[in-house]
């Protein structure tokens, strides 16, 4: 196996190497330079660093470093060897346990790092054989070179913020970018190509600026306009054209992976596509770009004052999801966290993250725990892990109809404004709590009498749980089968789970007679329903009881279960039912019909759930409507021991429920008592509760009074907290939060209260004035602190450390006074000191003009990453961009209107030997089309062109059965149905995206699927693209209404050809062309003339009815000449 | 010494890749000296040295060029030269992978335990199930009854190999069968198993295995893809999951390494056929017209890209005669019927797919991939599994059969199975006469034959509940890595540059190569 690379890393130390051996500085060979036995390629001119009298750590080391060491001497501790760091000099020149420093300054001969790279021994060389690399004696050469010249580290270019550069004195060139692109130039001794003739650069800049090509009036009147300034005219005239916006969004849907279904399994149609439009309006309405990044990463924290801010935060929710049967929702979750996080890094920081997720990167600084910092911004919001293959899982905006926009708009106003006073009073909790707490007031605690149980359950770990009640029979329990599962959810403190089948045993706790009062409960999460899934269990089960089945003492016992979302509350008797005339039957059949009502509908699974008994008894239940899944419910059961129903009650979050009586028949001889152990989620011998989360969890051998009920999910526990630490300062996070938010500003203070009322009533309104208005899924931050746990191996199951939300460590800070939230990471990524985002945004915006970005590596910025072609006008774009107040337009206009964009793309032979990829931009750019812009290119020169700005997404024309080759049968996007009239016609950012079976002929041009962010698409050449644009119907279709346009446009087929290359080419023909052209269109004709069936059969494709003043051999003849032109490289190519 | 090479820009860093390496015509061995000619004769041609065959797309070269023109492996850099090899002496050309999706059951299939006739009904010990999660399916159920298995089995060839009742055909093919009963592997649900199995790795982003094969070996037909995948009609509608287009696709490696879907009908390849009314004359007019003023624009420009968009509308057009052909049946013996079976002349089943597969194989494409769903039995697993196996039974067989008369399971690797095994006990009601079963990571059946594996062996086993693995445990990373070494690839080797990593289909833990079940 041969390698043509000198020790296969960058062309950078390529160079460095030719330095070394006298091939020039700052001179890229042009011939195939040959160093040794190996072939220098002359493509090798990628990135000619520029060579000083010193080697460069980050131009000439690093890359070696990085390539050939860095994955066992690098970032991560987990993989490291030998204790050796290589890429900070503080660990490379240190002394280690085992050995000196690897790398002694200045002196090569002494550094062991340079002895085993020399090492002919392969139990001493490195990197060793089995890292299948191989240093090659020139890289050997550099290190030696650097070491002996001091061995100076530097930190990676990328994550130094950019300043801006001096510009080169160069009176020929006004435009910055021209002055630097020239400046290079020059020192390459390198002529820039002149100006591209005028019609090429309008198609260029219309595709560029639009999408579209220009129509043949408009290159009339740029080639008619003399006057200085014509091509800044249509280059205003372009940016101003709504065309534009929807050009660019089309690029940035790429990056943030827009689609209109949810991905996995089902991958059901979803309702996001406002979002694409905003995207569509923020371009046209030339928003600035922070602005922009702000609204999609925060919206709903600004507080958005109009729809739009909120529509914006559809970006959070761009992430595959899944609603699969089976899955585990904290598996989900984490999965769909990841998924943002290694989006964010692609799209805003060109930082590849995901490696992060398992381990410390490998070559970046970015650690683990940077990696859940981020994290933490991104997944504290309240969606569902499961989608439940709706589309439209809260939480969702609906957009007012037209009608009432302006009323939506104002109220959203005036909601803003309320927002914004909660939030401000939020941000003064400690303050407030502290002046409430020093004018002498204090959270009153529940006596702790007759307190038997109280299992806080924030042990955090293992299964065995403590009883914390003061006067405890029993100090321990612990859990078995099972193990529990910690910490994937907080509320008072990192909460704890049952897995499927944990049983815990709190022995002979709450043996209680029918005649003792008892008061018990806890705050309690049911058990998310993985909704909508056939064959899932509904969650139904015991949440506390001391009871057995019928061969203890016949089921008797006390027992408070969920069931069809209704808390019931039974104390049963031992004993034969006691026969209460009328209410044991009544109640029997209204609990059978209850049950099956409110059995979650699409679960079949409700036959293994146990029936419940006709209820003995007494038995109470809550009505409808008050139990809710998956979210934080304090529920607690008072009994006062009198023998009947109307002595029960129930609270949930310490509020009196509403309850019906289902049984209510305890004589005075009836005993519940049992020998069955009181069991935490089951019953001793059944009806266990799966998954569910509970915290806090106490049984009273009394009966508490409402009062005291009322105060125990939060104000008991504040009063503990109080009690121990009365200093806010000192409160833990989850303590803080607990006191002031919880408790203070939720139960205290009245001006929370009062605003929050205010924005109750404000949702409301809002709510009944869009209630048939669109959704589209929206970002909302979860009023719990953010966290994410550091998950070992990335293994959801395998938690850490947990830490809170923060930015990478080798990144700037949060700037002062910006929140731990997505606000504030938006107010991270746009600050001046920020080092990527800026650089990263520029980019892209030149990749998508030039075809490849001055870091071809557009989401990777890393020290594995390209280095930039032009470090120095790079950073001159980021300062320029964010300086101009991130004016997108204004910066689309400097890069299009500069001299580089503005050059031929023809180029010699010797050009391209020298410089084939166009590094250097001596020339223009020149390269096919995305997938978008060639459809839509077709179908405006076909005159077909739907113009509608936004809506629902469409589907244009594709072959049957396309969807059902992969789709699940259950799915609502199983059946590939084709729209009728405009939804055929529309451009391509409108088509319907299904990321199973992305748009097949979008696909073959190497559309994605959208599944991950892409930064960059691949371009590619092949067959199956020429079956796109010479048969696929849209493509013929358009063939067939652009020559009825040429035919009725002129009457001789020379004119008809000039027509066609006007609309497609945005020229006229050269008499060669025509030549051919003629040849061919009279072949056709001729052939088609005996074949009329064949012409009708042709212009037949297509709903659109073809022009029947027509002939139809004719018609036919020139929709083959027109598919020429459709499938020339120049029309496919920009 | 080599010829001049041309190194083309790496591209590396897109979100689906151009492969790390670029041959250049030179270093192409089966490229027909006509064509070599055309292009060397060209004034181009030191654009074209300069540009690599990058400007010609890789495939579409590779296709268009290369009879076989394998791509090497690339480690980190673009690695090339003339010593076209892979890493050692592959023992298959081919690999054609019947894929049963949703997960056939190893109790009914080829995991035989007779011991369990006697626990019917009989609580799983917790023993076994040793604290595992399950999937929220079976999670509700109060207990784990053990369900047998309702189907027979006998033992069958020299192999003496126990073979269930469901499978009367394949029961024919014991003796050349290798059956792996260890597999195992990380997800219990069937998105995330799937794509594991398909890309090594549960998440998104990744290439299949047809496309790490095309991306290291190339192309062997110039007229066909390389690798080729097939979704089945399906015999039943129940039971079934999802596919999705990720399960092909090239992830970060060029599209061109993506499977190209053969569909049934008319257009076996998307828009292969001219459009009612043009015929194959009217095409050969237009496309010459096309060419003839693409050389004009070339000879104005300079690009290359143009040249390979000339050749990729001749390779179009040629495609359209080889496709076709491809897809013609007619010249089948009777023979092929009577071994298929007459579902194999209905298109898009999957007799007519296996059928299609030994054409494929034929005429040399690298990997093809039958997708067939419906395994997914939950419920009702007695009648449904029966159902699924009449469907894939004999064609299964028939396609063995056919490509050892043929010569080809030599050389062609088959292999067979789905994402994961399924669990002992019943999902749902346990009855006499039916059951289900859910989904089970921890151990499954799978079958190889062909492409220099071990005929006639069974390897690893299983506990008496096939619930857990008692002996050679199998990971998918394990199989991975012992289908790429039956091509001659290192899996340690065939690596892509991607994020800064050098990516690799069997990732990063520690993959190892089944030797004891090759030849």
């Amino acid at each position: 196996m041969r390698r043509f690379t000198f020790f296969g890393i960058s062309a950078l130390s390529l160079l460095a190497i030719l330095v070394q051996l006298g091939c020039g500085t700052n001179q890229v060979p042009t011939s195939h330079a040959k160093v040794g036995a190996t072939a220098i390629p002359p493509a090798s001119l990628r990135v000619p660093p520029a060579i000083g009298a010193k080697l460069s750590f980050n131009e000439h080391i690093q890359p070696i470093l990085a390539e050939n060491c860095y994955a066992c001497h690098g970032t991560d501790p987990s993989s490291r060897k030998a204790e050796l760091r290589l890429d900070r000099a503080e660990h490379a020149f240190k002394k280690r346990d085992k050995g000196g420093p690897a790398i002694i300054p200045g002196q090569p001969d002494k550094s062991p790092l340079v002895g085993r790279i020399e090492s002919k021994d392969p139990k001493e060389v490195m990197p060793p054989p089995e890292a299948h690399k191989t240093l090659k004696p020139a890289a050997i050469a550099l290190l030696r070179r650097w070491i002996a010249e001091g061995a100076e580290y530097q930190e990676h270019w990328a994550f130094i913020a950019p300043l801006r550069p001096a510009l080169p004195e160069i009176s020929s060139a006004a435009n910055p970018v021209d002055r630097l692109v020239l400046a290079r130039l020059a020192a390459e001794k390198i002529t820039p190509s002149p100006e591209a003739d005028r019609p090429t650069l309008l198609r260029r800049v219309s595709y560029d600026l639009t999408g579209l090509p220009p129509t043949p009036a408009e290159a009339e009147a740029f080639l008619a306009d003399a006057a200085p300034g014509a091509y800044e005219r249509v280059v205003d005239r372009l940016l101003a054209s709504s065309r534009y916006g929807e050009h660019r969004a089309r690029y940035w849907l790429d990056y943030v992976r827009y689609a209109d279904t949810h991905g996995i399994h089902f991958d059901n149609y979803r309702a996001i596509w406002p979002y694409r439009d905003y995207v569509i309006r923020a371009f046209n309405q030339n928003k600035a770009f922070d602005r922009f990044v702000r609204e999609q990463l925060a919206g709903d924290l600004l507080p958005a004052r109009t729809l739009d801010e909120l529509a914006a935060t559809g970006l959070i929710r761009c992430n595959l999801t899944t609603n699969e049967g089976g899955t585990i929702s904290e598996e989900v979750f984490v999965n769909q966290t990841r998924d943002r996080v290694e989006a964010f890094g692609v799209t805003f920081l060109g930082l590849t993250t995901g490696c992060a997720a398992c381990h410390d990167h490998k070559f970046d600084p970015f650690s683990q725990r940077d990696f859940y910092g981020l994290a933490a911004f991104l997944n504290n919001t309240v969606e569902k892990p499961w989608d439940l293959n709706i589309a439209e899982p809260a939480p969702v905006l609906r957009l007012p109809t037209p009608e009432n926009t302006t009323a939506a708009e104002l109220l959203f106003g005036e909601r803003a404004v309320t927002q914004e006073k909660i939030q401000l009073r939020r941000a003064r909790a400690q303050e407030l709590t502290a002046a409430w707490l020093a004018a002498g007031n204090r959270p009153k605690p529940v006596a702790t009498a007759n307190l038997e149980l109280r299992l806080k359950l924030d042990e955090g770990k293992g299964d065995v749980l403590k009883n914390s009640a003061p006067a405890a029979k029993i100090a321990t329990f612990k859990a078995e089968t099972n193990p529990l599962v910690w910490g994937e959810n907080t509320w008072l403190w990192p909460a704890m789970r049952m897995d499927i089948l944990t049983r815990i045993t709190l022995g002979d706790s709450g043996d209680v007679e029918a005649d003792e009062a008892f008061s018990a409960g806890s705050w309690i999460m049911l058990r998310a329903n993985p909704g909508g899934g056939v064959r899932t269990g509904t969650g139904n089960g015991t949440l506390l009881a001391r009871m057995g089945d019928a061969k203890r003492r016949g089921g008797a016992g006390w027992d408070i279960s969920q069931s069809g979302m209704r808390i019931i509350v039974s104390l049963t008797p031992g004993a034969a039912p006691a026969t209460s005339p009328g209410a044991g039957e009544e109640a029997a059949k209204a609990n059978t019909v209850a049950v099956a009502a409110e059995t979650d509908p699409a679960s079949p699974a409700a036959a293994l759930v146990v029936p419940e008994p006709p209820p003995r008894g007494l038995q109470i239940a809550t009505k409808l409507g008050q139990v809710t899944r998956d979210e934080w419910r304090h529920v607690f059961v008072t009994y006062d021991g009198s023998r009947h129903a109307s002595g029960i009650k129930i609270y949930l979050d310490g509020k009196l429920a509403e309850t019906e009586v289902r049984a209510d028949a305890l004589t005075p001889q009836d005993s519940i008592r049992t020998d069955a152990a009181m069991h935490l989620g089951r019953r001793d011998d059944f009806n266990p509760m799966r998954e569910t989360r509970f915290q806090d969890m106490r049984f009273y051998r009394r009966h508490l009074t409402p009062a005291e009920v009322a105060r125990l999910p939060f104000e008991d526990l504040a009063a503990e907290i109080v009690a121990r630490e009365p200093s806010p300062a000192k409160w833990s996070t989850d303590e803080g939060f607990l006191v002031m938010d919880r408790f203070f500003l939720g139960e205290i203070d009245p001006e929370i209260r009062g605003l929050s009322a205010a924005l109750a009533e404000q949702n409301a309104s809002f709510e009944k004035l869009t209630k048939e208005g669109t959704a589209t899924l929206i970002a909302a931050e979860k009023e719990t602190p953010a966290f994410s746990d550091i998950l070992k191996r990335g293994d959801y199951f395998a938690r850490g450390e947990r830490v809170e939300p923060a930015v990478p460590h080798f990144l700037n800070g949060l700037p002062a006074g910006t929140p731990r939230n997505r606000r504030g990471l938006a107010e991270w990524l746009v600050a001046p000191a920020q080092p990527l985002m800026a650089r990263v945004t520029v980019n892209r915006m030149w990749q998508e003009l030039f075809g490849r970005g001055l870091v071809e590596s557009a989401g990777d910025f890393g020290i594995m990453g390209d280095r930039p072609s032009h470090p120095q006008l790079l950073d001159w774009l980021a300062v320029e961009f964010r300086e101009s107040g991130w004016d997108v337009k204004k910066f689309y206009r400097m890069l299009v209107t500069s001299a580089t964009y503005r050059q031929t793309a023809a180029a010699s032979s010797a050009a391209l030997t020298r410089d084939p990829s166009n590094r250097l931009l001596a020339r223009g750019p020149r390269f096919r089309m995305d997938a978008e812009m060639l459809r839509d290119s077709a179908l405006a020169t076909a005159g077909l062109l739907v113009k509608k700005i936004g809506g629902p997404p469409v589907k244009p024309y594709q072959p049957p059965g396309i969807w059902e080759e992969v789709a699940m049968p259950e799915s609502n996007t199983k059946t590939y149905v084709p729209d009728k009239g405009d939804g055929l016609y529309r451009r391509s950012v409108y088509t319907f995206w299904k990321r199973a079976s992305a748009p097949a002929s979008l696909e073959t041009f190497d559309a994605t699927s959208r599944e991950v962010a892409c930064t960059r698409r691949a371009r590619t050449n092949t067959p199956l693209q020429a079956f796109v644009t010479m048969n696929d119907p849209q493509w013929v279709e358009a063939a067939r209404k652009l020559a009825e346009r040429a035919v009725k446009a002129s009457p001789t087929t020379e004119q008809r050809l000039d027509f066609l290359a006007r609309v497609t080419l945005a020229r006229p023909l050269v008499a060669k062309e025509t030549a051919v052209l003629t040849r061919t269109a009279n072949e056709f004709g001729t052939k088609l003339a005996t074949r009329e069936k064949d012409a009708k059969a042709l212009i037949a494709i297509g709903e659109s009815p073809a022009d029947a003043t027509i002939p139809v051999t004719e018609l036919a003849q020139w929709t083959l000449v027109a598919s020429q032109f459709l499938n020339l490289d120049e029309f496919l190519t920009k | 010494m080599a010829s001049p090479h041309s190194h083309p820009p790496d591209d590396r860093h897109l979100c689906s890749d151009h492969g790390g390496e670029y041959p250049t015509v030179w270093d192409l061995p089966h490229v027909p000296l006509g064509l070599k000619q055309e292009w060397l004769g060209l004034e181009t041609r030191r654009h074209f040295l300069g540009q690599g065959v990058k400007a010609l797309g890789w495939a579409g070269l590779a296709t268009l060029l290369g009879r076989s023109a394998p791509k090497l492996l690339a480690n980190t850099a673009p690695v090339r030269g003339p010593a076209l090899s892979p890493h050692f002496a592959p023992k298959a050309k081919r690999a054609i992978y019947l894929f049963m999706a949703g997960s056939p059951s190893q109790f009914e299939t080829w995991d035989y335990k007779p011991a369990l006739a006697d626990m019917f009904n009989h609580d799983l010990p917790e023993s076994v199930r040793g604290g595992q999660t399950l999937t929220g399916m079976t999670a509700s159920q109060a207990r784990f009854p053990i369900a047998p298995s309702i189907y027979k089995f006998a033992q069958h060839g020299k192999s003496g190999r126990w073979v269930s009742e469901l499978f009367p055909h394949t029961a024919k093919l014991s003796d050349d069968l290798c059956v792996l009963k260890s597999l195992h592997t990380d997800a219990i649900n069937h998105e995330p198993a799937i794509l594991q199995l398909t890309t090594g790795n549960m998440f998104p982003g990744r290439p299949s295995i047809g496309s790490w094969l095309s991306y290291g070996l190339g192309a062997a037909n110039e007229e066909l893809p390389t690798f080729v995948v097939m979704t089945s009609k399906m015999p039943h509608r129940t039971n079934v999951q999802a596919l999705s287009n990720r399960l092909w696709s090239s992830g970060f490696l060029s599209p061109e390494h993506a499977a190209v879907t053969l569909r049934a009908g008319n257009d076996p390849v998307l828009f292969l056929n001219n459009p009612s009314g043009v015929e194959s004359d009217l095409r050969r007019t237009m496309i010459d017209g096309v060419n003839d003023l693409n050389r004009q624009l070339f000879d104005r420009v300079g690009d290359p890209e143009i040249n390979a968009r000339i050749s990729q509308y001749e390779m179009a057009f040629r495609m359209q005669t080889s496709v076709p052909e491809l897809a013609d049946f007619s010249n089948e013996p009777p023979s092929t019927w009577e071994l298929y079976g007459p579902r194999a002349k209905e298109p898009g089943t999957f007799a007519y797919n296996c059928l299609m597969a030994r054409r494929l194989a034929e005429r040399g494409v690298l990997c093809t991939q039958i997708f067939l769903r419906s395994w997914d039995q939950h419920t009702n697993l007695p009648k449904n599994i029966r159902l699924m196996a009449e469907d894939s039974d004999q064609p299964t067989y028939a396609l063995v059969t056919d490509l050892k008369r043929r010569g080809l399971l030599d050389d062609t690797l088959v292999i067979w199975g789905g994402e994961f095994g399924r669990t002992v006990y019943s999902q749902g009601t346990l009855s006499a006469a039916t059951y289900g079963r859910d989904h089970h990571p921890r151990c499954f059946s799978m079958w190889m034959a062909g492409g220099g594996v071990k005929p006639g062996i069974a390897y690893g086993e299983t506990d008496d509940f096939s619930y857990n693995i008692v002996k050679d445990p199998v990971h998918i990373r394990d199989l991975h890595a012992t289908i790429l070494n039956q091509f001659g690839l290192d899996h340690t080797k065939l690596t892509f540059k991607h994020q800064g990593l050098d990516q690799k289909l069997t990732g990063v833990v520690p993959a190892k190569v089944i030797h004891d079940i090759l030849a």
